[in-house]
């Protein structure tokens, strides 16, 4: 690819004015329409603040949030990926029964609102499955080893359980469109690899391991990266079932504080923090994938 | 070694690729395969290794008949060995991978094992010094090498050309066709479809015309070009030679 020469033509100089000329304007219906006071200052102690009681600086509501968000959106990742893999095998599957169901699984979550199926999925699992788990026993007192462990890697031992639904809700829906990307790679595949895998003997298992997912890995790897930004994104809506998330701590600071833009546009910032890494990774997987394919 | 009997294979569409094919390849016979565009040449190798499945008729490979029995297909599959037009390597494996994967997969070779037959079957196709490249660093010709050595490696009892040489430059054709008549030399049983007449001059025992998916000719190719009997192997050979 060539790359571009950096000079301004009048046609961006005019863009860039417009765009400044906008960016005035709201800055001013803000300040003085509403008559908003600016007070930046409140921000930083709801990421950090002072314990005087240990002496030492601790995580406040919005970085708490931030790690919440990390934590749901990495356990979240991983599942969604092993389902999502699953799901891909069963709908390119022999087996008609197979295909249905993973095919009906897939049409289900891509035609319903993420909030509806957080709401059924969340208050079925919430109630019905995950007490089974046991989840909820865990506390501070009886169980201190798995209780740390708890905190650090998923919630607080109280809020374990919704966690963990929250957790399995959005795994379950991304999974169905990380199952399409997967299933879209493997199908990308020129017949002639099953061919030949054919004639050399291979079973179909065997061809799908060790020829056509191996080929497929590399193109779907862009848009699956792709898809786990989505899902830092889309876990947002976890805050709707008290999740205490980015989203969440945000609705709940601005609610006391009302430092409503203050508030949001660090919320915007702190998730920019976590997607913007993942989609310079998906730039340069596209540039190294578009090499080797 | 080869019995075809009243092969038909009708596509879905309605297209009859196959219209009651019969055909008997003895052993280590070198056989070329001729015939306009769409005769049905390509279904018919296709269908001699299951890549296609036949509607009705027989075939019969080395006392193995195809059938839907799943242990036979498999069967087949190992021991007819096919080269494509298009070469279909692996693009993600280096060549001697290419070669190793159905040593390992399917014969449960250990690695040493089978790149030591590897090597050897590089040896014989002129490409030992390219064991660690990739395809996409091969010319065709050597792409194509590559294929027959990993064919090969299976010890197939039959081995199929699909117009092994069509997609490759002129310059490049002469280094295949020599492979392939090594391999004729030494007794292989091959179905060859080609348009390089020169080859199924020199090196077949039996050429076969076919048309609209049936048999039109058949005759030993010292014969079959100097004295065609039908009129459309003249027509067809007018526009050839
Ligand atoms: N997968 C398919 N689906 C439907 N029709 C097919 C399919 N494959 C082949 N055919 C049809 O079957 C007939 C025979 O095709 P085939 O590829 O065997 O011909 P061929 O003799 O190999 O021709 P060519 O010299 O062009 O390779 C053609 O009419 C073709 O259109
Ligand atoms: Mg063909």
């Amino acid at each position: 690819m060539q790359v571009k020469p950096a000079t301004v033509s009048l046609f961006d100089a005019l863009l860039l004015l417009l765009l400044g000329g906008i960016a005035v304007f709201i800055g001013y219906r803000v300040a003085v329409q509403l008559n908003y006071q600016w007070n930046w200052g409140a921000i930083p102690q709801f990421l950090f603040r002072y314990d005087a009681q240990s002496g030492r600086w601790v995580t406040n509501y919005l970085t708490q949030g931030l790690l919440t968000t990390l934590r749901l959106s990495l356990w979240a990742s991983i599942l969604a990926l092993f389902f999502g893999f699953a799901v891909a095998l069963a709908r390119i599957s022999k087996s008609l029964y197979l295909r249905l169901l993973a095919g009906t699984y897939v049409e289900l979550m891509r035609n319903l609102p993420p909030l509806v199926i957080i709401f059924l999925f969340y208050y079925f699992l919430a109630d019905q499955l995950l007490p089974f788990t046991g989840s909820g026993r865990i506390n501070a007192e009886t169980h201190p080893l798995l209780a740390a462990v708890s905190a650090l890697f998923f919630a607080p031992p109280a809020q374990l359980t919704p966690f963990l639904s929250a957790l399995v809700t959005l795994a379950v829906f991304e999974a169905a469109y990380v199952a399409e990307i997967i299933r879209a790679g493997i199908e990308s595949i020129h017949k002639g690899q099953w061919e030949a895998c054919h004639a050399l003997g291979l079973s179909r298992w065997q061809s799908l391991r060790h020829v056509i997912i191996p080929q497929a890995m590399r193109r779907v790897l862009p848009p699956l990266t792709g898809q786990l930004v989505s899902l830092i994104k889309d876990s947002s809506i976890v805050s709707v079932i008290a999740i205490q998330d980015l989203t969440y701590q945000g609705t709940q600071l601005m609610a006391s504080t009302y430092l409503t833009f203050e508030v949001w546009l660090t919320v915007a910032a702190l998730y920019l923090v976590l997607t913007f890494p993942c989609s310079y990774l998906v730039e340069r997987l596209n540039r190294r994938v578009n090499r080797l394919v | 070694m080869i019995t075809v009997r009243d092969v038909t294979k009708v596509f879905p569409g309605g297209v009859v690729a196959l219209d009651g094919f019969s055909l008997d390849v003895c052993r280590g016979e070198v056989l070329v395969i001729i015939g306009p565009s769409g005769s049905g040449k390509s279904t018919f190798l296709r269908c001699l290794n299951g890549l296609d499945a036949i509607d009705s008729g027989t075939i019969i490979i080395d006392g193995v008949a195809l059938d839907k029995n799943e242990a036979n297909r498999l069967a087949i599959r190992r021991e007819v060995g096919m080269v494509f037009q298009s070469f279909n390597l692996f693009p993600h494996l280096n060549v001697e991978e290419n070669i190793n994967l159905a040593q390992q997969l399917v014969q449960k070779k250990k690695l040493a094992e089978a790149t030591a037959s590897t090597h050897a079957l590089l040896t014989r196709v002129g490409l030992l010094n390219k064991a660690n490249r990739y395809p996409d660093e091969l010319s065709g010709g050597q792409q194509q090498r590559v294929a027959i050595a990993r064919a090969l490696a299976l010890h197939p009892k039959v081995m199929l050309f699909d117009e092994a040489t069509s997609a490759l430059d002129p310059e490049m054709i002469g280094e295949v066709l020599d492979v392939m008549r090594d391999l004729a030399a030494e007794g292989m049983t091959m179905l060859v479809v080609t348009h390089e007449m020169g080859f199924a001059r020199e090196v077949s025992d039996r050429v076969v015309f076919m048309d609209h998916g049936r048999v039109v000719e058949e005759a030993a190719s010292k014969d079959f070009f100097t004295k065609p009997l039908h009129d459309r192997t003249r027509d067809f050979l007018s526009q050839i030679l």
